[in-house]
């Protein structure tokens, strides 16, 4: 009914399809698992303030090509950078993808992301703000960041803190996987629909003619099922969870899961307490002192918040953390990243302040969010 | 004639609106009853960041923790409204009921480990953030604030303070895990400010080795006991000692007043004291003692102490000075009392400026849109001086907090009369922020769920407990009394309390002071200074004609009572003009300085428009005060364009707020209604 549009070849990133009520975008990066370069985030942005502005178009469709909705940012051109001294092209890589993930959070028009895959770090952030993120079988969830040096950034201190509980410190500290039920357990999904009923569930959808996340939702429900919790899921220790993830420090929080493991003999425990010692340090620090100021404040202010610390880690002045985790994880592949201040009690209080304090480079600036014509409620933080 | 045409042409609109019968144009309510954020209107002149930082001073992240650990977790009673959340105590809920809530609620942050260190821990470090703490729970619930600092500041602190080793030992650790309740009998029926009046009475028996309390008449029952009525298993008992019929005075004892299953001992007897016109979270009590023995060692012996065969021993001969040295350590109450104070006023004005952003009254042309509450000058007059007020006391209190945890026998003088004079201005101005607040949120601000109408029945002890705001103020100034004579007698200088500008020439006030006199340092600490100056000697000279003429010291101090609160006040203004300013100095220049410059006026200029004493006694000629009133009007709108910034970097999380402070229009729709 609806032509494709025109420009859209095989070499596109963002594959566009112009419905008569949706706009319908396609992450078209397959090989690379959809992770988003800088082509993509600026298509992205290009897109989404285009189509708020076209009275016609009532809802946006956020899905991908391949096994992955999205893993990431193109976090491997952003290191290419830093080697190169030139930390402000990744800076400014940064930058645009906050823009993006801010004008997804404040949005005017519902955007459904059909998470049929992996979505990690970037990937989370360029749905998890939107209205309704549907979740499949096959969806894992992630924010990995703290295994590669770097920080939960994409406004998931936003994301993260306002999941029930401490379920989120958790999820952003051990960068533990979820399942499609378990996204929707929590909330960071907000239906599961199996992959089968998705190219329906598409069809439906584009016939609606309507912003009203009411009749959105309603359409969807149609397709949603509520999936059961598997038996050894996560979710099920929520209770051990808030008892740990809920104190003050880094140090206490593992002091805290190796008190129950005495008591709980459970795998969960001991890989959690595994995955903490591998993390980076300072990166467990500073993402906890991130999720838990972002509890407090609104997206636009956790944005901007990270885009200072993810300066000061491009930067490397006080740990090189990032450029050894992606040397270890993602380049040299052996794993084996050695994190410098390498322990918890290396990292003083002043040490983690440097993240949140301004840059002190005469030509920084604070990240300048877009300006957005109707704040929603969650948007708006006074702190 | 004119405003009587225009109303009946509103009236009019309202009542024909030709939008809603035409089918094509789409219904949308008027320009003025849609809600618009105030931060799309309003930019920041300064770091907000940075600002909340020299406000709260210490311990940012802790207290983000604490905030987290509430906000989380469904004893804290979340709701949406408006599409946020907020937490707040359900007040609507049986004085039973509170209590308990309050009891389950410490539970669950001792769970979180937030009392760790609060009574074993050592050093400035882990005071501050007791401190910390305790004022973010005064945030969220002045009951649970009180019942929590009873336990740790009130016993556990006389543990501490008046107890030695051996009572350290038994009782600090299970005070800080809430193995034992404490609580804290010092105020009778028949006694309160006047501590060393009391009338319990103890003696001790040689034969057993025991102490024995009693209670004996009815003005001697203890009474507002914070955690009597329900949940206290041990009490400090204050009371007189009598050995060998011989009164030795106050001392305090450690009794045990429940058994661990929450059974009232024998021979204690309690009593509610009800309900209350706030603070319905804490079980206050009333305590009656009958032969109830308790062991020797139960006697808190950091003063004296008796010996097993009954002699009365004690370093310090002179009842006085031994009941001084006994108290000395009670100042933390005032301390986190004053800071209570002011985190309640910022409470208060960070909800009612942001509504006044946002809620429109009359226009000032026909058809015009209606303006802002803020945008009128009054209101601007009514609400930003308080404002600049709970600046200047903040850094009041900031200082007040660090001479405390960094408190040297020397200083035990300075702590006492800063302390009071600050719990006292501070408490009192809370008061009155409230109820501006309050007034200026309008039919709004008496919703409890608004908060600000509310805190005033909750904050309104403030003024009595740990010490009469009008019995403190006459202590401060009796001690700068006690100060002016000594110098004297001496022919020394002033020394501390600072007075120190006693010793220098009297400052010479411009008679035609420009706007710009009137801002500047001089001008103010000149004026501020001359005030106390002269009072002091006024004072000085009052007391000392009545002594002339044969009356005693006490006698003279009483009927000089007006230039005595005249006197306060002058000394507490002038040391939180000190505190601001010192505050401001540190800073380089820029924003930050500039606005904190802007307060700094606003607070003095404000106090000598405020204060009668400074035309009373000729201090600011009638002139001189009516360009302070301009000045006040000029500053108001000058603050107005930060009004928002301001109150942001108070950096109260929005949860702690209330639902007017955002989308009032969407909190009270209908659909909300219907959730």
């Amino acid at each position: 009914m609806a032509p494709v549009s025109s420009t859209s070849t095989e070499t596109d990133q963002v594959l566009v399809e112009e419905k008569s009520f949706a706009r319908m975008f396609t992450l078209n990066r397959p090989k690379q698992l959809n992770a988003l370069s800088f082509q993509m985030i600026s298509r992205l942005r290009d897109l989404f303030f285009a189509c708020e502005q076209e009275c016609s178009i009532k809802l946006i469709i956020l899905k991908a090509k391949g096994r992955a909705f999205c893993a990431g940012g193109d976090v491997a051109a952003v290191v290419r950078d830093i080697s190169q001294g030139n930390w402000r092209l990744g800076a400014n890589y940064f930058g645009k993808e906050f823009s993006l993930n801010y004008l997804m959070a404040t949005y005017s028009k519902p955007q459904v992301s059909i998470l049929n895959g992996i979505v990690m770090g970037g990937g989370a952030g360029a749905s998890i703000h939107g209205r309704f993120r549907v979740a499949t079988e096959n969806s894992v969830f992630a924010m990995p960041e703290t295994a590669l040096g770097l920080f939960p950034d994409v406004g998931a201190s936003y994301f993260l803190s306002r999941l029930p509980g401490f379920f989120g410190e958790y999820l952003g500290l051990t960068g533990s996987r979820l399942d499609g039920a378990e996204m929707l357990a929590c909330g960071l999904a907000t239906h599961f629909v199996p992959s089968e009923r998705l190219s329906s569930l598409e069809e439906a959808l584009l016939k609606v003619d309507s912003s009203d996340p009411a009749v959105i939702s309603a359409t969807i429900n149609e397709f949603s099922q509520v999936p059961n919790l598997k038996e050894k899921s996560v979710y099920r220790w929520l209770d051990i969870i808030d008892r740990c993830f809920s104190r003050r420090t880094c140090e206490e929080i593992i002091l805290a899961l190796e008190r129950e493991a005495l008591i709980n003999s459970d795998d969960w425990i001991s890989s959690t307490i595994q995955s903490l010692k591998k993390a980076s340090p300072t990166s467990l620090k500073i993402s906890l002192r991130s999720i838990r100021e972002g509890r407090l404040q609104g997206v636009g202010q956790c944005l901007v918040r990270e885009y200072r610390m993810v300066c000061h880690i491009l930067r490397g002045e006080v740990s090189k953390d990032f450029s050894e985790g992606c040397r270890a994880i993602l380049l040299d592949k052996d794993k084996n990243p050695k994190w410098e201040p390498s322990k918890l009690e290396l990292i003083s209080d002043n040490m983690v302040d440097r993240y949140f304090s301004k840059v002190d480079d005469e030509d920084w600036e604070d990240l300048k969010l877009p300006a957005r014509p109707n704040l929603p409620a969650h948007a708006i933080s006074k702190l | 004639m004119d405003r009587v045409k225009f109303r009946t042409q509103i009236l009019n609109r309202h009542l024909h609106r030709p939008s809603l019968s035409s089918p094509s144009s789409s219904i949308e309510p008027s320009i003025c009853l849609q809600y618009s954020p105030p931060e799309l209107a309003e930019t920041s002149q300064f770091d907000t960041r940075s600002m909340r930082e020299l406000m709260d001073n210490h311990n940012f992240a802790d207290r983000d923790w604490l905030y987290g650990l509430m906000i989380q977790n469904k004893l804290f009673c979340s709701k949406e409204r408006g599409g946020k959340l907020f937490v707040s105590p359900d007040y609507n809920q049986s004085m039973e009921q509170q209590r308990e809530m309050t009891m389950k609620r410490i539970g669950y942050l001792l769970d979180c480990g937030v009392f760790e260190g609060w009574l074993t821990g050592k050093g400035v470090e882990s005071e501050l953030r007791k401190f910390s703490f305790l004022e973010v729970i005064g945030m969220f619930d002045h009951s649970l604030a009180i019942k929590i600092g009873v336990h740790f500041f009130l016993w556990g602190g006389a543990v501490q303070f008046f107890g030695t080793k051996r009572h350290h030992e038994k009782w600090l650790k299970d005070t800080e895990n809430y193995k034992v309740k404490g609580c804290f009998a010092m105020t009778e029926l028949g006694h309160g400010s006047n501590v060393r009046g009391i009338e319990t009475i103890t003696t001790y028996d040689s034969n057993t080795g025991e102490f024995v309390i009693n209670t004996p008449c009815e003005s001697a029952q203890k009474y507002w006991i914070g955690g009597a009525a329900n949940h206290a298993t041990h009490t400090i008992v204050f009371s007189q000692l009598n050995i060998d019929g011989k009164n030795q005075g106050v001392h305090a004892f450690i009794a045990q007043i429940r058994d661990s299953d929450g059974n009232v001992c024998p021979n204690i007897r309690i009593s509610d004291c009800g309900h209350k016109i706030g603070l319905n979270g804490v079980d206050n009590g009333r305590i009656w003692f009958d032969n109830v023995r308790i062991p020797r060692e139960n006697l808190l012996n950091s003063v004296a102490d008796v010996s097993l065969d009954g002699k009365y021993l004690s370093a310090i001969t002179d009842p006085d000075q031994r009941f001084a040295a006994f108290l000395a350590p009670l100042t933390s109450g005032r301390v986190t009392i004053a800071a209570a104070a002011i985190y309640s006023s910022k409470i208060s004005l960070a909800i009612a400026i942001r509504y006044s952003l946002t809620r429109r009254a009359f226009s000032v042309s026909p058809n015009g849109p209606e303006v802002l509450l803020l945008d009128y000058p009054s209101h601007q007059r009514r609400l930003l001086p308080l404002l600049a007020k709970t600046y200047a006391m903040s850094f009041a209190e900031n200082y007040l907090k660090m001479l405390y945890v960094k408190r040297t026998p020397e200083l035990i003088k300075t702590i006492h009369v800063v302390s009071s004079a600050f719990k006292a201005t501070l408490t009192w101005h809370n008061m009155r922020t409230l109820q501006e607040c309050r007034e200026a949120c309008g039919g709004q601000g008496l919703k409890t769920e608004n908060r600000v109408g509310h805190l005033k029945s909750e904050y309104d002890v403030q003024s009595t407990f740990e010490g009469d705001n009008n019995v403190l103020m006459q202590q401060v100034s009796k001690a700068l009394l006690a100060e002016y004579v000594a110098a004297k007698k001496r022919n020394k200088p002033f020394n501390g309390l600072g007075l120190d500008h006693m010793n220098k020439s009297c400052p010479v006030i411009p008679s035609k002071p420009t706007s710009s006199t009137l801002r500047s340092v001089e001008f103010q600490t000149n004026i501020f200074c001359l005030r106390e100056r002269d009072l002091l000697n006024r004072f000085a000279a009052e007391v000392s004609q009545h002594q002339g003429q044969g009356e005693s010291k006490e006698h003279a101090l009483i009927v000089s009572y007006q230039l005595a609160e005249d006197l306060g006040r002058a000394f507490s203004d002038r040391a939180i003009l000190q505190t601001i300013l010192e505050a401001e100095t540190t800073l380089s220049a820029g924003p930050l300085k500039n606005i904190l410059g802007l307060l700094r006026s606003m607070y003095t200029l404000i106090t000598l428009e405020e204060d009668a004493a400074f035309l009373r006694y000729g201090y600011l000629s009638t002139d001189t005060a009516a360009a302070v009133r301009k000045e006040v009007a000029k500053l108001c709108s000058e603050l107005r364009p930060h009004a928002l910034a301001l109150v942001s970097s108070f950096g109260i999380p929005d949860a702690f707020l209330s639902p007017i402070a955002f989308n009032w229009v969407d909190a009270n729709s209908w659909s909300s209604v219907q959730d």
